[in-house]
Order: structure tokens, then C-alpha cells, then sequence
């Protein structure tokens, strides 16, 4: 293993201070190394959103830091840390390459530059022809097809993703996961990815890290150790079903409790 | 499909000519005496005998109109986007305001003549007032609107507090400041000329209502035919402005 990438070193979080306070997170710690897809999964209202927002900068941990290549994470650091949101939540006053070269306006690179950038993203994306369209335009998977252009315009290390398929149908999300791995594979980002889906965590991941009821603790930590690349007829193997329920056995016991 | 559109344009195009051809046709058969409503025809004709009396209160008009629409639409909108952004003041003005709104500020216009005299500032001040609060209203739904999902969009790619208000919240208001100023300005054009109607020594409502009181109806609707025209020139304007902010409206 390579050196940790994103280090969460016993990072809590509680919110709003004395007794009324909600403790979210209690001492997370996790490595992770460059260029693995890392799957967040746990019971509803656990934290994860909240551990992706400590990586994404958002907002401070409690107490414990979380570091991205060897730097403290205590603002958005949109060159090393991409976001994709559970809503595409792009403007919807911009076509589709404008969105997707929104981050690089911001750091006002050249127009000529940024958008040529864009168009590459949404070719990579498998959005090449979209580029001037306007959101309300667009399907909801080709509206979160732009999000993750969004996400990667600026070459990361590090992507972000909430839930980012939980609005979608089932089919769109099949879809969109197998692009999603083609996109990782080829561009090799550091994955952090929470989702509510245990078939969309071992699909996906190299590692499903599962999380417990609120506050939230690291309770297990999963290799799946499925070849890639990844295909649908692995759903249906042994060595899945196994990785699903060893995960599914904790959420179990954390959503009964 | 761009068939239904067209004949939707067809049939307003005959609502609004049936409407004129009425104007003309029904004082002239007898229907509607023309004391109360002379033909249409009648008031053009007075309109261009008279053209510079009424050429001559549109200075004034405009001014008054003017004046009041900057007051209105910069204070009204800049008071909406204020108390938009802050929930306890929400909570505490907006109850106030929409009751101040229910009273007939039409009322008030006499204290306002004594107050600030025959001229110009009675007209911008009762204008001003009488379209202040709905303007206001207007804009604050509209900072409302601004979701907190696009900010904090903004902000994880980095985007600085100048940033975030230029590039998201600005633009996400843009259709309620531009409803405002829609809204804002219709009003305003009423309260001047109705202010005028009541108590001026110029101004196109006073023209009105001068001839109103020498029973000359073609002189009446002659003016009512130039306001017609004022509220629907600002009415194009206004929807021509709207049309190109529409695609800010659309969800994301």
C-alpha cells in the first residue's frame, strides 16, 4: 500500500454544545491510500455525510484533524478535493460546459482555457454534444453525469461523492456506476464515496468501510476482493453475497438498536 | 409543434382587435352612451387635435414617474433583499408589512397634498408609498428562493463569500428583482397618475380629469388612450426582460 492519501485521525464531531448536543462522529480514524475507491456505508443518520463534508472542508471537526496529502483540511480545497452532491445542484442559469467550468472560473483561469477543460470532462463523461445545454435540459443522470465532470475539472487527487446515484432509477444508477468505474479507472482518482446501497459499496469499492448508529464509529472495514474490471455477472457470485452480508450483518444490529 | 402556439397568437390577436372594433362600434350603434364612452375614433381624433397639450404633460409625468420608480424599485428591492437574507427580520417585518399593505393608502393622498403641496414631490411621494411595500414583498420571496444546496455547492469549489453572492446569489434573485421591478413599476405609473387625477396643476391625470369636468369624453379617453399606452409600453419592456431571465427560473 501506498502512503495514505486522506488521513482521518480520530476525528469527532458533535453538533450544538451541553447535554442538547448530537454527538455525529466518535473518534474516526481511517487511512486511506492514493487511488482507492473507498465505499462509506452505514445505518441512516450515522454521519457519513457529515465525514464527507470534514473532507470536503465544509465545515471543522470537533476535535481530531483529517489531512490531504500531508495538509490539514481546514477550508474547501477545490484542487485537491473534488464534490459530487446527492443533487446535481448545478446553476441552473448555465449550460453544461459553463457548470462544469464553474470551479475553474472561480480561479479565474482564462475563459478559452477553463472551457476547453470543460469540454474535455464532458467528453470523458460521456456528455460530447451536451455542452450548451441548460440543466432543466438535461435527464437526472445526464445532469449528474455534468456533476462529475464538475468534480474532476480541476484533476483532483481526492473525489468526493455523497450518495451521488440515490436520486436516480435503478437503471440509471446501474448505468452510471459502470461509467463511474471507467472514469476511475482511467483517470485514477482517490475515491470517497457513502452510499445507502450495500450492492453499489461492493460493486464499486476496493473497501467498504461501514460505519455504526449514530455516533458514528468505524465498525468494520472491508477489502472486497473482487477482480476488476468489475461486471454485473459478479453481483450474482459467492464471494459477493458473502462481502453483502458480513456489511449487512452490522447495519442489522445498528438500525434494530 | 409550433402549431398551437400560433394559433394561440391568432386568437389574441382577435381578442384584441374585437376589443378595439367594440370600442368603435357599440358608442356609435347606441349601445353605451358617448357621453360615458365615446368611439374610439372620437378619442385618436382629440389625442392628435390636441397632441400638444398632451405631448406637453408627458415631461412632467415622466419625471414624476421617473423618480418614484427609482425610489420604489432601488429602495423596495435593496429593503427585499435585506430582510430576505435575515430570517428574524422575516419574522419580525413581514407580518407588519402585509398588513400596512391592506390599508387603501389611496386615502392618504390628501395629507400628502397639504403636506408636500400641488407640485411633483405630493405625486412621487404618494407613488412612492403606494407601491413601496407589494415591491418589497415581491423581492424578499425571491432571496428566499436561493437554495442552500447551490451554496454550499459553491463553496466546497472554493468559492469566496464575494464569489458566492456575485455568482449564485445574484443571479438566482435576478427573476424576483426583475418581478419586482415589473410589479414596482405598474404600480408606481398608477399612483402617479391617479395622484395626479386628484389634485395637480399638470401631468397627464390632470389632463383627464380637467376634461372630465368639462364633459369633453373624446378629451378623457384621448388620456386614457396615453396611459394605456405608457403601462403597456412598460409592460413589453418589462416581460422582453423576464423572457431573457426565464432560464433562471428553471430548477436544477
Amino acid at each position: 500500500m501506498s502512503r495514505a492519501l486522506v488521513a482521518i485521525r480520530g476525528v469527532s464531531q458533535r453538533f450544538g454544545a451541553g447535554p442538547s448536543g448530537v454527538a455525529a462522529l466518535d473518534s474516526i480514524s481511517l487511512e486511506i491510500p492514493d487511488a482507492q475507491f473507498v465505499a462509506v456505508v452505514g445505518p441512516s443518520g450515522c454521519g457519513k455525510s457529515t465525514l464527507l463534508s470534514l473532507v470536503a472542508g465544509l465545515r471543522l471537526p470537533s476535535s481530531g484533524t483529517v489531512l490531504c496529502d500531508g495538509e490539514p483540511i481546514t477550508a474547501p480545497m477545490p484542487r485537491k478535493v473534488g464534490m459530487i452532491f446527492q443533487e446535481a445542484n448545478l446553476l441552473p442559469w448555465l449550460s453544461a460546459v459553463d457548470n462544469v467550468a464553474f470551479p475553474l472560473k472561480l480561479r479565474r483561469v482564462a475563459k478559452a482555457e477553463r472551457l476547453a477543460a470543460a469540454r474535455r470532462m464532458l467528453e470523458l463523461t460521456g456528455l460530447a454534444g451536451f455542452e450548451d445545454r441548460l440543466p432543466h435540459q438535461l435527464s437526472g443522470g445526464m445532469k449528474q453525469r455534468v456533476a462529475i465532470a464538475r468534480g474532476l475539472v480541476q484533476n483532483p487527487a481526492v473525489l468526493l461523492m455523497d450518495e451521488p446515484f440515490a436520486s436516480l432509477d435503478e437503471q440509471t444508477r446501474m448505468v452510471l456506476g459502470d461509467e463511474l468505474l471507467r472514469i476511475w479507472s482511467e483517470t485514477r482518482k482517490t475515491v470517497l464515496f457513502v452510499t445507502h446501497s450495500l450492492n453499489e459499496a461492493v460493486y464499486l469499492a476496493d473497501r467498504v468501510v461501514v460505519l455504526s448508529a449514530r455516533p458514528g464509529r468505524v465498525v468494520d472495514d472491508v477489502l472486497v476482493d473482487l477482480p476488476r474490471p468489475r461486471n454485473f455477472a459478479m453481483a450474482a457470485s459467492e464471494r459477493f453475497g458473502a462481502l453483502k452480508d458480513r456489511i449487512w450483518q452490522h447495519i442489522k444490529s445498528a438500525e434494530r438498536a | 409543434m409550433t402549431w398551437p402556439e400560433r394559433h394561440l397568437r391568432l386568437a389574441q390577436a382577435i381578442l384584441y382587435l374585437g376589443i378595439l372594433a367594440a370600442w368603435e362600434i357599440l358608442p356609435r350603434a347606441g349601445l353605451v352612451p358617448r357621453l360615458f364612452v365615446p368611439p374610439l375614433s372620437e378619442a385618436l381624433g382629440a389625442l392628435v387635435a390636441d397632441h400638444r397639450e398632451y405631448l406637453g404633460s408627458l415631461p412632467t409625468t415622466f419625471g414624476e414617474i421617473f423618480v418614484s420608480y427609482v425610489i420604489v424599485c432601488g429602495g423596495g428591492i435593496l429593503a427585499g433583499q435585506l430582510v430576505g437574507s435575515s430570517a428574524t427580520a422575516q419574522r419580525m417585518l413581514l407580518p407588519v408589512l402585509r398588513s400596512a399593505y391592506a390599508v387603501p393608502l389611496v386615502v392618504l393622498y390628501p395629507v400628502m397634498m397639504v403636506w408636500f403641496g400641488l407640485g411633483s414631490q405630493s405625486k412621487i411621494a404618494f407613488a412612492s408609498i403606494y407601491a413601496f411595500i407589494p415591491t418589497m414583498l415581491t423581492a424578499v420571496a425571491g432571496v428566499g428562493a436561493l437554495s442552500p444546496a447551490l451554496a454550499e455547492t459553491a463553496r466546497a469549489f472554493g468559492a469566496t463569500r464575494a464569489q458566492q453572492i456575485l455568482y449564485v446569489a445574484l443571479p438566482a434573485s435576478l427573476p424576483s428583482i426583475v418581478a419586482a421591478l415589473r410589479l414596482g413599476g405598474a404600480l408606481v405609473i398608477v399612483g402617479v397618475i391617479v395622484a395626479q387625477m386628484l389634485g395637480a396643476a399638470e401631468g397627464l391625470g390632470f389632463l383627464i380629469t380637467r376634461h372630465r369636468t368639462l364633459l369633453n369624453s373624446p378629451g378623457v379617453y384621448a388620456g386614457i388612450v396615453l396611459v394605456l399606452l405608457i403601462t403597456g409600453l412598460h409592460e413589453i419592456l418589462l416581460r422582453g426582460l423576464e423572457r431573457k431571465v426565464a432560464a433562471y427560473r428553471q430548477g436544477a
